[in-house]
């Protein structure tokens, strides 16, 4: 063997070690699925309770984390190597997962919360207490009742706690909590199609399919006043007027959401919102921001922005804010009613008043008689 | 029955016949008047007059609900509270008024009578718009058996057969909306029942300006409203 050939064999030998070495280090899920996909997986602790140590991977499968190809060392960050000849192949005690190496923005809202502060009280509420761990989703598409019940429902009965507020319940499930209580987040109405009848959400495809149109080509299709990007009050009276006449005959469910930022997780008690009118009224900025929301068949979410107006609109008529989004044509109609029944007293009044004499002397003359 | 006579300084004399329901009322120069008679019974007054307060509640609250921006009389959460109350003392009430005039025979002075219906509201048409003004008796007497003119009659039944039950179903569907969310989903959605809600608040609104003037066309300007306090009329 000559020099290049046996340099050329060191060379491939090498860069198989190395490959096989980089290989070996990097833990992959199937690894740690061979003992944590077995469902009697569990250890006892002492006090005598069980804690299960299954992972279900039909569950995993559709989280965030799985989806956005996070390992689960990437979240077990002290999970280096496994000893594959021992029972359990790790420490047996690992260390809590940090969030906040990722989710720093989010951990320093959190910090500012009122869910930090229990610690003071000796409650230690970590992030998978309201998100869980192998089964966090984006709420994205998520309604008000899914993304409560999937975390603040958790601990927390609303209903205990609001007797001052009227409309409770009803509140609870058109507004998310953390409109009033992360109060310094952004918030925007979702306008989803749904069927009164069926008591379901209409299929986004189906109603795209009955105007001749798709996701992308939605807003041009109706949109008359050169704004691309909003439907005005009048462009989403003709939508809905062209889906009529095609047979399809939706109602909007309209729901209060926050935005999914970092300041979510600064959850307020004390200076949680409690005034009513900061919501009712027509100016309100918490109808700032209004959508026309679609979650399509892959459950990804299209929002198409719309006027604040359409929520006056006749055609909205699943969703209605005392004072905020109120039919102005009906204040006129109604001041006219009344101001109309007024001027009619008065003039009667002064007709009367006027022809008081014209009375008082027939009178007289029929004494007279 | 005895008869008690007038004195001569022109008391007032009370006679008390057969229908002890009759008295005739002397001025102080000692002329007699009018004839009163009893026409309002006391469960009628007692139920106009808790409605009449109730009605000026719940208007005034309406308002301020429906205008939260622009007035602050109360707050919007004392508003609604407060709205909430007084709407379920109309609904006894209303039940009050309904087992009473079932129960009593009243019932039927709200039911319209056709024979010469379209001559009766005629000529009180022409009374209110014309007559009164040139000094004319009013073509309707009331009588105990007769206490409405034909218009009072078939407005009084409108609403209290028709709109203010409907007032009081809309109202409380808007009081606990998901307790009656499939009702209110039966009838088109909140922003229905809220509009039904709305329209009929302006009408009693309006109805009730021209019920008070109304209420000021007797023979003195108190006459009716002396009736609804004391149950007489004068005939």
């Amino acid at each position: 063997m000559n020099i290049m050939t046996h340099g050329c064999a060191t060379i491939i030998f090498s860069c198989t070690l190395l490959f096989w070495s980089s290989w070996s280090s990097a833990i992959g899920n199937n690894e740690c699925m061979e003992c944590h996909g077995d469902s009697s997986l569990g250890r006892t602790k002492s006090q005598g309770i069980n804690n299960s140590l299954f992972v279900d991977q039909k569950v995993f499968q559709y989280s965030i984390h799985n989806i956005n190809g996070i390992q689960c060392v990437d979240c077990h960050a002290d999970i280096t190597e496994l000893a594959t000849d021992q029972d359990v192949p790790h420490s047996l005690s690992l260390a809590p997962v940090n969030c906040a190496g990722c989710h720093e923005a989010e951990a320093s809202e959190y910090m500012k919360g009122v869910h930090q502060q229990a610690s003071s009280k000796g409650m230690t509420i970590q992030c998978y207490a309201c998100h869980g761990y192998h089964d966090v989703v984006s709420v994205e598409n998520r309604s008000v009742l899914e993304r409560e019940n999937r975390s603040c429902l958790k601990c927390h009965e609303p209903a205990k706690f609001h007797n001052w507020l009227p409309q409770k319940d009803t509140h609870f499930t058109f507004v998310q909590c953390t409109v009033c209580h992360a109060p310094e987040t952004p918030h925007r109405i979702h306008l989803r199609f749904y069927d009164l009848a069926k008591k379901e959400f209409l299929q986004p495809e189906a109603v795209l399919a009955a105007l001749g149109t798709d996701f992308d080509g939605f807003l041009a299709k109706f949109n008359t006043d050169g704004r691309a990007d909003e439907l005005n009050a009048e462009e989403f009276d003709n939508m809905v007027f062209a889906l009529n006449r095609r047979g399809v005959h939706a109602s909007f469910h309209a729901e209060l959401l926050s935005e999914r930022e970092p300041r979510i997780h600064q959850i307020t008690k004390v200076a949680a919102k409690r005034t009513c009118e900061d919501c009712h009224a027509p100016d309100s900025k918490f109808f700032e921001s209004v959508a026309l929301f679609f979650v399509d068949r892959d459950g990804r979410a299209h929002q198409y922005a719309v006027d604040r107006k359409v929520l006056e609109s006749y055609s909205v008529n699943n969703f209605y804010v005392p004072g905020g989004a109120r039919m102005r044509q009906l204040d006129m109609f109604g001041i006219f009613a009344v101001v109309g029944a007024g001027v009619g007293v008065t003039l009667h009044l002064l007709g009367r008043v006027v022809t008081g004499p014209l009375r008082k002397r027939r009178k007289a003359n029929e004494k007279g008689e | 029955m005895e008869n008690i006579t007038a004195f001569d300084t022109g008391e007032q004399e009370r006679v008390l016949s057969h229908d002890r329901r009759t008295f005739r009322k002397k001025e102080a120069v000692g002329n007699v008047k009018n004839k009163m008679r009893y026409i309002h019974h006391a469960p009628i007054r007692v139920w106009h007059w808790v409605n009449a307060t109730a009605f000026i509640f719940l208007l005034v609250t309406g308002v301020q609900i429906r205008f939260a921006e622009q007035l602050d009389w109360f707050s919007l959460e004392e508003a609604i509270h407060l709205h909430n109350y007084v709407g379920f003392m109309v609904i006894s009430n209303y039940c009050l008024w309904l087992f009473y005039s079932l129960a009593s025979g009243q019932i039927r002075l709200y039911l319209p009578s056709c024979k010469n219906m379209i001559r009766k509201i005629k000529e009180q048409v022409v009374y209110y718009s014309y007559g009164i003004f040139r000094g004319d008796h009013n073509p309707h007497a009331v009588t105990p058996e007769c206490k409405f003119n034909v218009m009072q009659q078939q407005t009084y039944a409108l609403i209290m057969f028709v709109l203010l039950p409907l007032q009081i179903v809309t109202g409380l569907f808007l009081w606990e909306i998901k307790r009656f969310e499939n009702y209110i989903q039966f009838m088109g959605g909140i922003r229905i029942v809220n509009l039904l809600h709305v329209v009929l608040f302006f009408f009693f609104a309006a109805f009730m300006i021209g019920h008070l003037y109304l209420s000021t066309l007797g023979h003195t300007p108190l006459a009716h409203i002396k009736a609804m306090f004391t149950g007489y009329e004068e005939e």
